[in-house]
């Protein structure tokens, strides 16, 4: 089996592992009754990245499939530059989040953010920069 | 900056498919060397030179 489609398989084992995290901690929360609107983000950010994963997996497995490398030094450039860039904002949300901890509370519904919630926020955050960083630097091309 | 590449990918016949596979980096990339918004390392100027029996110089205009 060469490199990469063994990072293809790893990458599905990693996304079959979100999608059903997320589907057990959603049946956590319908047994316990505790839907709120915090809960449901919780929810469905995790599915957002599973069905890009899947979008992603399906273009990839196609590429390989047609002797098209998974990476090359472009695509390794721009996830340096996405990953740079999500550091500096990563810092900005995490200031953010203990800034406005009791909004966040609010809207998970609880007293106060435990440290797990609070992970899971800074997590779902510093996901959405990565992937909007990306996005940005594979459409802008010029990289230097 | 200026390149050649779809010029002499013409004339070789070649999509930009077959350029990237030829040169081992993914379609994407082929398309922003011939619209001169990627700047390539000294190695992948020389594979795509090399593929297209050109010289580096010859494929890539960086300017003034």
């Amino acid at each position: 089996m060469n490199k990469d489609k063994f990072r293809i398989i790893l990458i599905i084992i990693v996304t079959c592992l979100v999608l059903g995290t997320s589907l057990l901690y959603f049946a956590g929360i319908i047994q316990k009754d505790k839907i709120n609107i915090g809960s449901l983000i919780a929810f469905v950010i995790p599915l957002i990245v599973v069905l890009f994963m899947v979008f992603f997996i399906r273009n990839r497995y196609k590429d390989i499939k047609e002797g098209m490398p998974l990476e090359d030094e472009r695509s390794r450039k721009v996830t340096t530059k996405a990953a740079a860039m999500t550091f500096y904002i990563s810092l900005y949300w995490l200031l953010f989040i203990s800034f406005f901890e009791k909004s966040f509370a609010q809207m998970a519904a609880v007293e106060k953010l435990d440290a797990g919630q609070t992970t899971g926020i800074a997590i779902a955050g510093m996901a959405i920069t990565f992937f909007a960083a990306w996005l940005y630097y594979n459409k802008k091309g010029k990289l230097i | 900056m200026k390149t050649k590449i779809k010029e002499l990918r013409a004339r070789y016949n070649l999509t930009q498919e077959d350029l990237a596979k030829k040169v081992k980096v993914r379609r994407e990339t082929i398309v922003f060397l011939e619209q001169g918004k990627y700047i390539p390392s000294l190695k992948l100027a020389w594979d795509v030179a090399k593929a297209l029996n050109s010289k580096i110089d010859e494929l890539f205009d960086l300017g003034d």
